[in-house]
Parts: structure tokens; sequence; C-alpha cells
């Protein structure tokens, strides 16, 4: 097997690289009809958001006690996911591991098309999204929601740029090569591609540029989640008032983030017919990579469960009694074994590694991390320090309505859309970083 | 005729048969026959559970010793009647906090004090019961046009209320022995400083020393409500004063200072200087690379 991807290396030209990887972005059926697809999904769901928008958020099952519902564990699940840029390209790049290299782009895609939607879901929990530029005008400093939609905007800025300047020099290719795009798409990648023509001085200024992003993302992504997790630690509630909530949802994040970015990697490889690029290799390293975060995340749930669950203090008792044995048990313990345990036995076994595997734990894993979220926000939510008493019964209960479900989908629709269209417009593997990497010359003309 | 003598009949045997069972069922655990009243049997303490009985109990059980309780299948008993006194307080207090049938339960809707004032106002009635100290029995005559008068002598810091009625020959009189309540209004309901025997004296007046230490507003005002406590003989009298006695305070109103829970304006400063450091910080950066990037095309080379 690796003689084979090596002798495949070898004889690896820049004609046939631009020619790989541009291909699937010409001509591609399935990719439309998957748009089409993703379309009418959104629009249907739309209605739902325009029910919501007429009549009020009386339509959710949110009430008095559960304000923060589906939605807001949504947005967090979003934001987790999108750390993932983050993690790969950031991180990883600036540690100079190089197998990332081909992933890095299919990870800043993920990371811009889910901040984004994050972003957008904080506006669909609004009942009245016209007053969101309140939180501008009238922000209070001491407010974690006024960081949270300050570092949400910036990270979203970060990851487009690291998105976009890496892409540069692949742009002036695209320019030049994809003769039949459409006249919009040539002028996009005539803007984007600033005129790079890979001149030795062009190459070190703006790797510069890229390596002061990849710093300047580490702080900006560690604070997205990390502020995201105060919008609960800073609320003196059982099961959010824990200190280590900030390092906690940022491994949690990890976990995601890496499972969302090998399933987007699977499915590229076999749509876009990627297989010596995005090779067994980078599925076995992102299984090595992911038991590493999954661990360091069950460390922080050990953490996190354990040592109140010892002291079982009057409020937390009540509130990790319904999570460990009560109502909210089978939720509970099956994203932690499907989240966590299990994926760790699985991963660090060499088979589970493959491709096909992998996905499927994946899959398992991002639901698994997105009941995660829901545990997390909904329970705590049900047991204010007050008792619940004289109030009308759906009170006392949260289960999300057929609206808030179909608004929630209108966000997966949307934030797919984003990935798709990105990986139609732009090439999902870094062409002349490959290039670099394999020591393959190549000119760019203006 | 026959017929519905036979169904009255069986009504009433049902309606004995399902009362002796649930007589039954009124059981009083040993632990809790044994409670005491943690409350004494101060006059006091009878008329505040005078009140509540008038509120609460009254409607079914009548006046205590009158017998002239509501016609109900079981009857409420006459809770000033000697054979129900025999009981503990504890059991009085479980009966009372249980309920049965008829009888409702006051757990919830009459808290612990409430209940043992009752249970003080019931003891009362209990001829058993020597410690029992009843208001004097006073004969005042008849009057109408009830007023309490105040006096207020801010520099002693003393209270001298009179109460005095308008009798059928157009004398105004004094009346005695009877009970009222000074109030002063707190944050949180009304603080009472009548003291244990605030009876009138025989010209009706009633002297009251204000608490030397009673914090007021920036001024050193309170208000005050000066009212009968009973108002069953008299009907609701009441004066309403605002004094300018007690100690002047300058309460602080936690807005005012730079704090976590205060508005935008009176953020900490150090958590306004992180936020806009950091967003500049982070920014510039930002903008900065966004330059360079402009800069890119400037470096090509023309072909
Ligand atoms: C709605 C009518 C009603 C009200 C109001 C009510 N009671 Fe009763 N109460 C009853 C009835 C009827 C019984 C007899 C129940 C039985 O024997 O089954 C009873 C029985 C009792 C008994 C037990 C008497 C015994 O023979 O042992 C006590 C003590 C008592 N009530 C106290 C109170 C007090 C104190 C209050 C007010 C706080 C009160 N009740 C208000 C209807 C009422």
């Amino acid at each position: 097997m690796n003689d084979n991807t090596k002798s495949k290396e070898t004889i690896l030209s820049f004609e046939k690289l631009k020619q790989d990887i541009l291909r699937p972005m010409q001509n591609h059926k399935g990719l439309e009809l998957w748009i089409v697809f993703l379309v009418t999904v959104i629009a249907v769901c739309t209605w739902a958001y325009y029910v919501q928008l007429r009549d009020g958020l009386g339509v959710t099952g949110m009430r008095d006690y559960v304000s923060w519902g589906l939605y807001i564990a949504n947005f967090v699940f979003f934001v987790a996911v999108s750390l993932v840029g983050m993690l790969i390209s950031s991180i990883l790049g600036l540690l100079k591991v190089d197998w990332i290299t081909p992933i890095s782009r299919i990870a800043e895609i993920i990371a811009v098309a889910f901040v984004a939607v994050a972003g957008l879901v904080i506006i669909l929990d609004m009942g009245r999204p016209d007053r969101v530029v309140n939180v501008l005008i009238h922000g209070r400093f001491q407010s974690p929601i006024l960081w949270d939609v300050t570092v949400i905007t910036t990270y979203l800025v970060i990851s487009t740029l690291l998105l976009i300047l890496p892409m540069i020099p692949d742009l002036a290719i695209c320019k030049k090569e994809m003769k039949n795009a459409s006249p919009i798409l040539k002028k996009v990648y005539n803007i984007l591609s600033f005129g790079y023509t890979n001149t030795p001085e062009q190459h070190k200024h703006l790797h510069k540029m890229i390596r002061t992003l990849m710093v300047l993302i580490v702080p900006v992504g560690l604070a997205i989640h990390t502020v995201t997790s105060w919008l609960f630690a800073a609320t003196l509630r059982n099961g959010w008032d824990t200190t280590i909530f900030g390092p906690y949802f940022v491994a949690g994040a990890f976990v995601a983030g890496s499972a969302a970015l090998v399933v987007a990697m699977y499915f590229f490889r076999v749509n876009y017919k990627l297989q010596d690029y995005i090779t067994d290799l980078h599925f076995d390293k992102m299984g090595k990579l992911m038991v590493a975060v999954c661990l360091v995340y069950l460390y922080f749930n050990v953490n996190e469960f354990l040592v109140p669950g010892y002291k079982m203090k009057s409020g937390d008792s009540v509130h990790l009694k319904e999570l460990f044995f009560g109502s909210w048990a089978i939720m509970f313990w099956s994203s932690q074994l499907f989240g966590n345990i299990l994926p760790i036995i699985l991963m660090v076994n060499k088979r589970f590694r493959k491709p096909m595997p992998i996905m499927i734990i994946s899959l398992f894993v991002i639901a698994s991390a997105w009941f995660k979220r829901y545990v997390i926000v909904i329970p705590t939510m049900l047991h204010p320090h007050l008792p619940v008493q004289n109030v009308p019964d759906h009170f006392k209960h949260y289960f999300p309505s057929s609206i808030e479900i179909s608004v929630t989908v209108l966000s997966f629709a949307l934030a797919l859309l984003i990935i798709t269209v990105l990986a139609k417009i732009f090439p999902v593997v870094p062409i002349c970083e490959i290039a670099d990497q394999k020591g393959i010359d190549y000119k760019i003309e203006e | 005729m026959k017929n519905l003598s036979t169904i009255l009949a069986t009504l009433v045997l049902v309606f004995a048969f399902m009362n002796s069972a649930s007589a039954e069922d009124w059981k009083v655990s040993a632990t809790a026959k044994k409670k005491l009243n943690p409350y004494e049997l101060s006059k006091k303490n009878i008329s505040s559970g005078k009140k509540v009985y008038q509120t609460n109990c009254k409607s079914c059980h009548g006046d205590p010793t009158k017998a002239n309780m509501l016609p109900l299948v079981p009857a409420p008993t006459d809770l000033g009647s000697q054979n129900f006194l025999v009981q503990s307080d504890g059991e009085i207090y479980h009966k009372i906090k249980t309920g049965k049938g008829a009888m409702p339960t006051f757990e919830n809707t009459l808290n612990d004090e409430s209940k043992w004032m009752v249970i003080a106002y019931l003891r009362s009635f209990d001829k058993n019961k020597k410690k029992a100290v009843v208001a004097k029995a006073v004969v005042n005559p008849e009057v109408i046009d009830v007023k309490i008068e105040l006096n207020v002598d801010a520099d002693n810091k003393k209270l001298r209320a009179q109460l005095t009625g308008l009798k059928k020959d157009g004398k105004r009189v004094g009346l005695e022995g009877i009970e009222m309540s000074f109030l002063v209004k707190r944050t949180f309901g009304q603080l009472d400083i009548s003291g244990e025997e605030a009876y009138t004296n025989a010209n009706g007046e009633l002297l009251i020393q204000f608490p030397t230490d009673l914090p007021g507003d920036r001024e050193g005002q309170v208000d005050l409500l000066v009212k009968l406590t009973d108002e069953d003989n008299y009907g609701p009298v009441e004066e309403k004063r605002v004094l300018s006695i007690a100690v002047p305070t300058n309460p602080k109103n936690p807005l005012d200072e730079r704090a976590m829970w205060g508005t935008r304006a009176n953020a900490p400063i150090w958590i306004i200087a992180s936020y806009v450091l950091g967003v500049i910080g982070i920014w510039s950066v930002i903008f900065l690379v966004l330059f360079q990037v402009f800069q890119l095309s400037k470096m090509r080379v023309k072909s």
C-alpha cells in the first residue's frame, strides 16, 4: 500500500495535480443536484422561521424556565465544530505538522461555514431579531453576551482570511485555467488572486501574513469557545457553575470538529475522486488525533462529573441524579459512550482508522456531540434554585416544537450549503502548497 | 314517600360509615403528639392567634365556646370546648397541618408561627391551663366614632396614643384595655414596635418608646401606622403619620458604584480596558494583514 502511494507521488506532475483538483469544480452533476436539494430544504424551513417571526417565540417549546432550548444547544454545537479550523490549520500548521496540507482547506471551509451559521443561529433564537444591534449599542462590557458577539465576528473574519490568503496562488491558477467559469466567478478569481505571480518576494510576503494570522487565531479561537462556555459558567446555576467549563468546551470542540472534518474528508475524497491526495494516511492520522483529543475530553468529563458527583451538594445532586439515573440518563450516557469512550476504544485499533470505519465512527461522534450540548443546556434550565411551583404544567418540561426543529434543520442545511458552494467555486485541496511540499516546480502567469 | 325516607336513611348510614372510617385515619403519631407550642401564652400571641382564627377558621368552626359552627357532617368541632382542649398541642398542630375531609390542610397556607398562634389562642379557653393570661375583661361604654390621637415627643422618642370614642350622650371618653399595634414601614413589611403589653390604660392612653437606634431615611423619617390590633370591637381604626424621629441614614445605591452588576457606564475599569484593548489589538492586526494583502499585487511580475 505504502509503496503504491509513493510510486504515484513520483509521477505526479503539476499538470496532473491541477487537473485532478480543478476537474470536479467544473463538471459535477451530483453536486448541482445536492445544491438544489439543500436550497429546497432551506426554502421549506424558512417558512417555519417566518411563522416564528410572525407569531413570536411562543411557537417554540421555550417557556419561562427553559428560555435557552434547542437553539442555544445547537449554537454551542456549531461554535464547537468551527473550532476545527484553528486546530488543524493553525495549531498543527504552526507546529509544522506536514500531513495536514491537503486537508487544511477543508478544515478552514468548515470553520467559516459553521461559525457564520453559529452567529446566525443566535439571531434565529431572538424573538425580535431587529433588535440585535442593541447588543452593540447598549451592550454592557460586563456581559459575556457582548464578548461572545465580538469574538464570533472576529473569528469569522480571521477564519475567512485564513481560507482566502493561502488560496491566493490557487486562485491565480483558477483565473487562468477555469476558462468556462461564469463571468462573475472569473471576476472573483481575478480580485481574490491579488495579482499573484509567485515571485519569491510575493511568496515570502504572503506566508508572513498567513503565519501572523495563524498565530492570531489561536487566542481568538480559544476565546470563542471559552466565552461561549462563560455564557453558562458566569451564571450561578447547578451544572454550569464550574471553573473548568472553558477548557472543557474547547476539548469537546476539538472532538466535534475533528469528527466533522473526517466526514467532510470522506465525502470529498469519494465525490471529488481525490483518493490520491486525501489518502488512507490522512484518515489514519486523523484517527490518532481524534483519540488524543477524545482522551483529553474524557479527562475533562471525569473531572466535570466526578468531583461534584463525589460531593453531591444539595443543588447539584438533583441535577446530577437526573443526568445519571433520571430522565436524562439515556441521552447523557449514550453521548458519553458513543461520543467519547467507544471511539477511543475503537480507534486505537488501526483497522478502525481506515476511511470507511472512521467516517462512521465520526458520524456517531458528531451526533453525540450534538446531544451532549443539549444535555448541557436544558437540564440545568429545568432546575432553577427556587423551586418551580404554581406554574402551568408545560413550563416544567421542555420539548422542542416542530418549528424549532425545522429552524434547526435550516441551520444545518445552510452550513452544508455554504460548504458546498465554497467547494464548488474554490479548490478544496491546496494545489500550490502540495506542489511546494512535494518539490514540484510551477509557474503562475498573469 | 317511603322510598324517599329509605334513600335518605341509606344516605345517612353511608355518610356515617364514611365518617367513622375517616375518623379512624386521623392518626397522630406519638412523637407528633409530644410537640409543644414553642410560643408562650402571652396576650400578644393570643391576640395574633385570634386574628388567624378569625380569618381562617371561624367560617366553619364559629366562635370558640359558642358552638355556632357550620352544620356540616361531621360537624366542625367547637375548638373552645373543654372536650376538645384535652388534646395535646402536638395533636392539634398535626390536625391543623394535615386536615381531613371537609377540614382543609393548612400545611402550606399557614406558616408554622401562625399555626402555633392559633393554638395559643385556643389554649386561652382552656380552664386547665393556669398559665393562660387572658386580657382583663374591661367593660367599656358603648361608643361611636372611635379615634386614635397621636402625640409625638420627638426629643425623647416617645409616642403617646389615645383611643377615644363618642358616648351616646356626646361625651368623648377613653377606651381601656384595648390592644394597639405600632408598625413602622421597612423595606420588606412592617416592624412591630409596640412591645409586649400594648394595652390602653383607664384614660385610653398608651405610651410607646420609639427604638433609639432604628434607622430611617436620609432625613430620619419613617412611616408609622398605629391601629387597633383586633378589629373585632370597633372595626378598622388606624392613624398614619410620617415621623422624623429615626436615625438618619445615607443609603448607598449599589448601582452608583463601578461593579459587575452596574450599568455599562459603571462597568469596572479593568473590564472595559480588557475588552477595548483586546478588540483594538486583534483588529489592528487584522487590518494590518488586509492592508498587506493589497501590497501583493505591487510585487507581481508583469508578463
Ligand atoms: C372548610 C371548613 C373548615 C375550616 C375553614 C376549618 N376547619 Fe377545622 N374542621 C372542619 C371540619 C368539618 C372538621 C371535622 C373533621 C372530621 O372530624 O372529619 C374540622 C376539625 C378540626 C380539628 C379537629 C377537631 C377534633 O375534634 O379533633 C381541628 C383541631 C381544627 N379543625 C382546627 C381548625 C383550625 C385551627 C382552622 C383554621 C386555621 C380550621 N380548623 C379551619 C372544617 C373546617
